[in-house]
């Protein structure tokens, strides 16, 4: 379970990234550089997960902005139209009070100054908001007043209001302090006399009714509604933009008889929507411009929220995202890279005995090409031996003799490789008994007391149970022992230890290990050691077949040998070979192994 | 004892039969299993070294008609092909095989054992 989950752990960690390509297996992988195809699959795949992502996101963005600023613009737009209405209406009404007076009074009875009081305080109690009520002549002298300054006699004749109005029927005048020094609206009605000549009915309005309304539509913490006239003076107090009868910190717009807001930056780099419109009456025309301005950044605080959020959400996916992907990718390039060394694997070793095959296949036939001429010169040079031997007539010459020998020592030396070669290549049948491992093991060792005794080898033999029975060829297992036991004993000095151990490993498996304490094998030869004709032994003192053999012997037992050995420190070499031989296997092997 | 000996490598056969014919043992050689069955025909022989590997007869199969045509006759079998104790092939008679190249010395000695 553990173990499962471990495996399971290891493959999302990158087993490849030390992938060796100088490493013997190296040319049997399909691809060399593991890692390059590792980053190109994060990369790849980080930008397809991420790029749709951001883009959507962004496109989302801009959308939800468009329609955003659209909105405000339509909210802000709203507002001051329904302002602009207010204020329009306010003015009118108290024009339309002016207009029905001087329709309903003569000139001669709007000077008598008890009226134009009484005509006061019902226009009062009709609309409010009036502070006094005058007569004007056509020379600009006021000939009646009544509200609480006394100005009467006045000649207005140079005011602007006055020349304004002498042209118009119905005036509207901007928010000023004139004589009285508070702000005050004048409005004014013209009238004409019988007798062609014209007066004017003037009032006077506060602007605190005007403020308030106004202020009603003042919505927002950061919104702020304003009048200004048209050369851009602030009229009614305003919260950011400039104090009252000064210039308007904001452009102002050309004349449109609509209503708008646009969106703009003020002098400190904010956005903000300012809505515009020029307030007409039914009745004159005037000159206030209305502003509201509102800030962007006020307005869209539930968005900001929203926003926020959605990055928050952004932002773990694509942490969620470059975690995964480069999980994924290890994985997925783990499962390639272990595939890759299975099959580069197999493909070593199957081209490890292909080649083990040809060559043997080559060296019977080589072997057998020259094993009859060597008989041949073994006969005649025996012959000529025998000559001087038996015959006794060249009896006494020592050298021709040693001579002799020579020859049939070589050819006996000679005989030896072939009688190898012959026996590597083979092709023979295996003769299955049953055979107990003990037995065998001692045997084998029996050859080898003389040695161990003579050069003080410690031989141990560790075989936990003594019937460990497999069926398999006896003659061939102990040629595989004998051939693993004579390397070791050329492999160690006197003084040295050999152990032996054979165990049961699983039902139907039972390995045996051959371990010494000698003087091990170099890392670069391990590799090699199974190949024929590899020696390191001196030249002419080892065929190089002996392990061939050996491992070639395993192999038809349906077995598997392999080495671990560290330089100075000893070898071992475990032979794994089964319970029971199948013979359908063995003729498989037996047709393809020649 | 007499000795038949048969090899299809003439000079082989030639030399063997002049090194035993020195250790003073009868030898007579021929190249094929045809001229051996002849010779079997009018000869009396204790033993026959045949070479496993010939054209036409093998070694075997000569050995078999020959145990027919000749009572009582040993075989010493010699090849070229491997070790002594990788063929275990033939009749199972009782039977010796040797590899080539032979020692004198271990054919003498088997010469004698068989015959004795």
């Amino acid at each position: 379970m553990i173990d499962r989950f471990r495996k399971n752990l290891m493959l999302i960690w990158p087993q490849f990234y030390h992938h060796d390509n100088e490493d013997v297996l190296a040319h049997y992988f399909r691809f060399t550089n593991y890692r390059k195809i590792w980053g190109l699959g994060i990369i790849i795949l980080i930008f397809a997960a991420l790029v749709p992502l951001v883009a959507a996101t962004a496109i989302h963005y801009r959308l939800i902005q468009e329609s955003v600023d659209t909105e405000i613009i339509l909210r802000t737009e709203r507002v001051t139209s329904n302002a602009r209405r207010a204020v329009s209406f306010f003015l009118e009404e108290h024009l339309n009070a002016l207009r029905f007076t001087v329709n309903e009074f003569r000139y001669e009875q709007l000077i008598n100054s008890e009226l134009l009081t009484e005509i006061l305080k019902n226009l009062k109690l009709g609309f409010g908001g009036l502070t006094d009520l005058s007569v004007i002549d056509d020379s600009g002298v006021q000939i009646a007043y009544t509200g609480p300054f006394k100005l009467e006699g006045k000649n207005y004749s140079n005011q602007a209001w006055f020349v304004e109005s002498r042209k118009q029927h119905f005036y509207v005048s901007e928010i000023f302090r004139g004589y009285r020094l508070l702000p005050h609206i004048i409005v004014a009605a013209k009238s004409f006399r019988p007798d062609g000549s014209f007066f004017i009915l003037r009032a006077t309005l506060e602007t605190d009714e005007l403020i308030q309304i106004l202020s009603s539509y003042n919505t927002g913490e950061h919104a702020d509604i304003f009048l200004v006239n048209r050369s851009g003076i602030i009229q009614t107090p305003s919260k950011y933009h400039g104090d009252i009868f000064e210039k308007v910190a904001l452009p102002l717009p050309d004349y449109s008889s609509k209503t708008q807001a646009v969106m703009t930056h003020n002098a400190q780099k904010q956005t903000i929507i300012t809505g515009y419109a020029f307030i007409p009456t039914q009745i004159a025309n005037t000159p206030f411009i209305l502003m509201v301005v509102k800030q962007k950044a006020g307005m869209i605080g539930v968005w900001r929220q929203l926003r926020t959020n959605f990055n928050w959400f952004v932002l773990l996916d694509i942490i969620a995202i470059l975690i995964v992907v480069p999980i994924a990718c290890t994985f997925i390039v783990n499962l390639l890279y272990l595939a890759d060394q299975a099959k580069a694997e197999t493909l070593a070793s199957a081209e490890q005995n292909n080649q083990l095959a040809s060559i043997g296949q080559l060296a019977a036939g080589v072997a057998h090409e020259i094993n009859n001429p060597l008989a041949l010169i073994n006969e005649t040079a025996g012959y000529v031996k025998d000559l001087f031997v038996i015959k006794e007539q060249y009896h006494n010459d020592k050298e021709l003799i040693e001579n002799i020998d020579f020859i049939l020592e070589a050819v006996e030396r000679c005989g030896t490789i072939t009688r190898q070669l012959l026996g590597f290549a083979r092709k023979f049948d295996v003769n299955i008994q049953r055979v107990n491992l003990k037995e065998v093991i001692s045997d084998v060792l029996n050859f080898h007391k003389k040695e161990a005794e003579y050069r003080n080898i410690k031989v141990q033999v560790d075989v936990p149970e003594d019937n460990l029975d497999i069926e398999t060829d006896r003659g061939k297992l102990q040629q595989i022992l004998l051939n693993l036991v004579n390397n070791a004993f050329q492999a160690v000095n006197s003084g040295c230890r050999l152990d032996i151990h054979a165990s049961q490993n699983a039902p139907e498996e039972v390995s045996i290990k051959i371990s010494d304490n000698g003087c091990g094998i170099p890392q670069k030869h391990l590799l090699k050691i199974f190949d024929p004709f590899f020696t390191t032994k001196e030249r002419g003192a080892g065929t190089g077949l002996g392990l061939a053999i050996t491992s070639s012997l395993v192999k038809k037992l349906n077995g598997s040998i392999s080495v671990e050995s560290n330089e100075n420190e000893g070898t071992t070499f475990t032979i794994t070979l089964p319970t029971v031989i199948h013979k359908e296997i063995l003729k498989d092997e037996g047709a393809t192994g020649r | 004892m007499k000795v038949l000996l048969v090899d299809d490598e003439t000079k082989f056969a030639m030399m063997l039969a002049k090194r035993l014919a020195l250790r003073g043992i009868d030898t007579d050689y021929v190249f094929t299993g045809e001229e051996a069955l002849a010779m079997a025909v009018n000869s009396r022989y204790d033993v026959a070294i045949l070479d496993v590997k010939m054209p036409g007869i093998g070694g075997i199969e000569l050995g078999r008609k020959l145990s027919g045509l000749v009572p009582g006759i040993k075989f010493i079998f010699v090849t070229g092909h491997g070790s002594e104790t990788n063929f275990e092939i033939g009749s199972g008679e009782a039977a010796y095989y040797l590899a080539k190249p032979l020692q004198i010395e271990e054919l003498i000695e088997i010469l004698h054992k068989v015959t004795q």
